[in-house]
Order: C-alpha cells, then sequence, then structure tokens
C-alpha cells in the first residue's frame, strides 16, 4: 500500500526552524509505523532522526504522536492510522525540549525528574548475602508498577505538564511511590517529603489521563492519590496545602459538609493580609451577586455527629 | 422517576444559581426529587480514602433503605462517589469491613446496589432524549457552545465508562448540545481538567488552566461554555478574570451550569434560571436567548 508520511522536522545544526517533510512510500500490509521509518531513513532520506530499540513495544523508545496521539512506532500498524485516507502525521511529543525531528530530550522530559525522587531503596537492618529480602505477599501490589518502562505515554497526556514543564508528572511520582510503599524502606516517610514540596504531588489535578494514557495499566493517578493519602495521614509538610486541607476536614468533621467561605480564608491563612486581599476583588463581585458564602455562617448537617463520629474513627484507625 | 438527590455543598454555596436551577428544570422534566440532607460530603478528592469511603457508604446505604439511584448535579461529587462505589460494590470483603466498622453503629448496612448517576448521565440513559426533545420550547439556534465536562465525569474508566456503552458518556454533553439546537465550539481540553483542584498548592497554574480551556473557546466563537460541574464554574467562570490578568488577555467568556443551558432550552427565561448571578457577565447570551423567543 502507498502511504504518505508527514513528518515534523527540526534541525537544530540549520536554522533550527520547524517544518514538515512528506515522504510517500509503499509499505507491507503489516508494517508498523517505525517499519516505514526506517525504510524512509534507508531509502530516501538519511537525514531524518528518530529512536527505535526494541521493535516489540518493550523498551519505549520510539514514543511518538501518530496522528495526533502518543503511540510506540513499533506497535502502530499502519493500516490503522490510514482508515481516513493514506496519510499519516508524525510528530515528537507534546511539551518536550526537541533535538532533532522526532527525537526529544528525555533526560529534560523524564530522567531528571526521576532522579529528583530519590529513586532507590534505603532497607532497614543489614542485607543478608546483599540482598533485602521480604516476603513475596508484601511486595504484591509494587509489582505492576514495576513494571513501568518509561515509556512517557503518562507524562504525554498529563495535564499539568502543558502548562507547568517543571511538574514533576506522573512518571517520576510513580517510581516515588514504588519506594515510598516499598516495605523495607527505612526512608519511605522521607520520599513523601520530596515529593510534598512544590511542583510534586500536590501540583496534580487528579484527572486521571495518565491512567488512561498508561500501556501497563500501572495507574500513575491511582499512586499519586495514595502517596497524597499518606501525607494527609501522617501530617501535610506543603504549608498552603496543609491549610487548605486541615480546614476541609475540620469543616466536615464538625458539620458533616464544606463550609467554603471558611476553606477560602482559612486556604490563605487568617494571617496571611496579602493572600487574602487577593481574594477581595472576587469576593466583592461574588458578594454583589449575591453568590458568597459567609464564612463561619454555616449551619451543620442533619447527622453531623454521626458524619464526625465516623470520621473520628477512620482517622484513629490510621494512626 | 424518582431520585435520591445529592445536591453538593457548591450548589448553595459559591455557586447558589445553581440549586433553584437544577430544582426547577427537574421539576418541568417531572423527575421527582428525594434530596438526602442528612449525608456527609463526599470527600471531593480532598479528604483521603479511608475517611471518605465510610462516609459515602453511609450515603448509599440511606439511598439504599429508600431504594433509590443517587442523582447529583456534580462532575465531583459524581466521579468521587463513583470511584468509592465501585471500590465498595467490587470488594465485599472491604464492604463488610466498612459496614462492620463504621455503618453498624447506626444500625445501617450497605449492601452494594445503589447506583450513582449524574443529572447528565439520567438525561441520556433513564430520561430519554426523545422525550426531553418533545419538551423543548426554545431550540437555542444560533448559539454556539463549549463543552466541558470536568474530568472526574470522565475517568477513571472502571467507575465512569465501566462498559463499551457507557463509553458516549465521554460526549453525551457534546451530543446534548445539538439536541438543545446550539451549535458546537468544540475545543481541544474539554475533558481535561479546570484546574481547580491545585488552586491552593499553585495558583499560577490553576488559573494558567482556566485561560487555555475559556480561551480556546473564545477563538472558536463560542457564545458561552457549558459545564455540568460547579467546581469547574467556580474556576473558570469565579477566576477567569484572574487569569486574564495573569495572561494579560482578555476573554470574558460566560460559563453556565448544564441545568440552567437545559432550563433555557425548556423555556425558562434567564432570570428563572440566575443567570444574573454569574461573574463574567452573561448580557450577551440573555439577549440573544430572549431573541429567539
Amino acid at each position: 500500500m502507498q502511504v504518505t508520511f508527514k513528518v515534523y522536522r527540526k534541525d537544530p545544526e540549520k536554522d533550527g526552524k520547524l517544518s514538515r517533510s512528506n515522504y510517500t512510500l509503499e509499505v507491507a500490509e503489516d508494517a508498523t509505523v517505525l517499519d516505514s521509518l526506517l525504510k524512509i531513513r534507508d531509502e530516501i532520506d538519511s537525514t531524518l532522526a528518530f529512536r527505535g530499540c526494541c521493535g516489540r513495544g518493550y523498551c519505549g523508545e520510539c514514543m511518538m504522536r501518530v496522528n495526533g496521539s502518543a503511540r510506540l512506532a513499533c506497535t502502530a500498524k499502519v493500516p490503522d492510522y490510514t482508515k481516513k485516507g493514506p496519510e499519516i502525521s508524525l510528530d515528537p511529543l507534546r511539551n518536550v525540549p526537541v533535538i532533532k525531528d522526532l527525537v526529544f530530550d528525555w533526560d529534560a522530559f523524564m530522567w531528571n525528574k526521576i532522579k529528583a525522587v530519590k529513586p532507590w531503596l534505603e532497607p532497614e537492618g543489614s542485607p543478608v548475602n546483599g540482598e533485602s529480602l521480604t516476603s513475596d505477599a508484601a511486595m504484591q501490589d509494587l509489582r505492576k508498577v514495576m513494571s513501568c518502562f518509561y515509556c512517557g505515554m503518562c507524562d504525554e497526556g498529563c495535564t499539568v505538564l502543558p502548562v507547568d514543564f517543571d511538574f514533576l508528572g506522573p512518571a517520576a511520582l510513580t517510581k516515588a511511590y514504588r519506594f515510598a510503599f516499598d516495605p523495607r524502606n527505612k526512608g519511605s516517610r522521607e520520599q513523601v517529603k520530596i515529593v510534598e514540596k512544590p511542583k510534586g504531588i500536590w501540583d496534580c489535578v487528579h484527572c486521571y489521563e495518565a491512567d488512561e494514557h498508561c500501556p501497563r495499566g500501572i495507574e500513575p493517578t491511582k499512586r499519586i492519590v495514595a502517596l497524597r493519602d499518606r501525607a494527609f495521614n501522617s501530617g501535610i509538610t506543603h504549608e498552603a496545602v496543609a491549610r487548605h486541607h486541615a480546614s476541609f476536614a475540620a469543616s466536615v468533621k464538625e458539620s458533616g459538609w464544606l463550609d467554603e467561605g471558611r476553606l477560602a480564608v482559612e486556604s490563605e491563612g487568617l494571617t496571611n493580609v496579602k493572600g487574602l486581599m487577593k481574594l477581595l476583588p472576587t469576593a466583592a463581585k461574588a458578594l454583589v451577586r449575591g453568590k458568597a458564602p459567609i464564612p463561619y455562617m454555616h449551619s451543620k448537617r442533619p447527622d453531623a455527629d454521626k458524619i464526625k463520629k465516623i470520621f473520628e474513627k477512620a482517622e484513629q484507625e490510621e494512626k | 422517576m424518582k431520585y435520591a438527590f445529592y445536591p453538593g455543598c457548591v450548589s448553595r454555596g459559591g455557586c447558589p444559581e445553581l440549586y433553584p436551577s437544577a430544582v426547577k428544570v427537574a421539576d418541568k422534566l417531572g423527575i421527582e426529587l428525594d434530596e438526602l440532607k442528612s449525608v456527609g460530603c463526599t470527600g471531593a478528592g480532598v479528604l483521603p480514602q479511608n475517611i471518605s469511603d465510610p462516609i459515602n457508604a453511609r450515603t448509599f446505604a440511606k439511598a439504599e433503605q429508600l431504594g433509590l439511584p443517587i442523582m447529583t448535579i456534580c462532575s465531583t461529587c459524581t466521579g468521587v462517589m463513583a470511584q468509592a462505589n465501585y471500590r465498595l460494590k467490587e470488594d465485599p470483603n472491604y464492604r463488610e469491613k466498612v459496614n462492620k466498622e463504621f455503618l453498624a453503629d447506626e444500625g445501617l448496612e450497605y449492601k452494594g446496589t445503589t447506583e450513582v448517576k449524574h443529572l447528565l448521565w439520567v438525561l441520556f440513559e433513564d430520561y430519554g432524549i426523545e422525550r426531553l426533545q418533545s419538551l423543548i420550547q426554545r431550540p437555542l439556534k444560533g448559539l454556539k457552545v463549549s463543552p466541558f465536562y470536568g474530568c472526574y465525569l470522565r475517568r477513571p474508566p472502571e467507575a465512569i465508562t465501566p462498559t463499551k456503552e457507557l463509553n458516549r458518556r465521554k460526549s453525551y454533553l457534546d451530543e446534548l448540545i445539538g439536541i438543545l439546537g446550539a451549535e458546537m465550539a468544540d475545543i481541544s481540553g474539554k475533558g481535561k481538567c479546570c484546574g481547580f483542584p491545585i488552586l491552593s498548592a499553585n495558583e499560577e497554574n490553576s488559573l494558567a488552566m482556566v485561560a487555555k480551556h475559556t480561551g480556546e473557546s473564545k477563538e472558536n466563537g463560542a457564545d458561552f461554555m457549558v459545564t455540568p460541574c460547579p467546581l469547574c464554574h467556580l474556576n473558570l467562570d469565579g477566576n477567569q478574570q484572574r487569569a486574564e490578568a495573569q495572561t494579560g488577555k482578555e476573554i470574558d467568556l460566560p460559563i453556565l451550569h448544564l441545568p440552567q443551558f437545559v432550563g433555557l432550552a425548556l423555556g425558562f427565561d434567564p432570570n428563572e434560571m440566575n443567570l444574573k448571578r454569574h461573574i463574567v457577565s452573561t448580557g450577551d447570551v440573555e439577549s440573544k436567548v430572549n431573541m429567539i423567543s
């Protein structure tokens, strides 16, 4: 079958400007996008830069956008992408610094962030014959997480990275989970503190895009939520988030539901004049429109005492 | 047709225009609402699961006693409850533990039969689009509308779109725009996060998301955006002017709640749908709507 590949091009050694090259070629019915790229490079244009390695969907090297969606080029079959016509667009992942053509900067995209979460084990006690052993059952939960092959799909789907490239991202935060939840790790609380810093777990919007993108079913968002729950239960160290969560929890505990006015002022901090001033323009407009919830004027839900009892019991159990 | 109604705190707190609009629309459609008053907050993704799951289990048990499915008017309430319900239904041991430790004291038990549905899902799955169409008195012709779902109404699949058929939930709002006679002004981020959950942790990123979604909608010619999530509304409407200040770009895009949008097509006056209570002026929308009738 004849297919035209419209490929993103950028050459920093020339003018570094973005362009697109069109390559029309004959490919086999069962060809993958990676097969096609190799053919283009061998037969048409040896200057085209892309990555590829295992060819079996294992290593994650050939991640790129095929017709706009992130895919592994080695498992993306050409006929699956030509149903609307014999053209396929190929682009690097979004929001990553491109080095050349389809090759992007993995260090900036992921590895530097993974390094930042201290991705290693500091086991309690002394290793036996160089090994830190634990039971098979204790590692069950982590098995799935350990199957991550760093393809970057979760980061590609992330909602936060397009507005803030410095956000650690789901891949690195999932790596943090892997060690924070390792039963042998004595420094697990330390690990949670690292990802509690700005650009970490509290910057995640938990929109579950990452889970939808992960080809291994690792569910990065659920891992991030677990890290957050652990931080909540052992005392949040991020100041603004701690204020927000403490106010939220107190109002649900005391009244059964949320006092939004109280949450707005307590999230800024009652002594934070600058922060409270910032709320004023919106609060004034909301007041005029009759929609500003007045703090501490909040009535209790019927059965608030029963909800409080459940809340306190759950808190107690976690401690 | 009757539901255990869970309106959520924002529909009477930060977005007090939502609750009365939803009640009026339900009444006009003939959907009977039995409001759950003695139940707690869902946790909104802020409280950890070990605390919010038992509180939600109590809500499900109360609805189960009434023999009614739960209807919400908030994507976040729906999503958090649907996820908790999935865990409680899927794992009988977990449900038994929650029942024993937290609900038994009150003589309650959650058997795992309660369904949680957003009004948007109710319209398509229970009420029926033909029935809705037969009640339209003011097709919203000439209005261009962008959909914004609220991410909790899209994912995770096991709780939100558990079957191939229910995968259609991801396009209900798109479909509804056409059904009510309006024109679609599509945006790439309609299923993404509005930024509200990180307003405390990272305001700059949160406002950047507001600017991204509303800016794209405006560029695509939308008269307004419609959302089934009042938390999205708080950020997209309430903080839009701060997002404009941060980006230095004027946006000025009205954001309507789902029941307001439906209500206008059902023939309600914009004032009856409390449009004047929004932060971003809805004046142009009101004029256009009034021209139709």
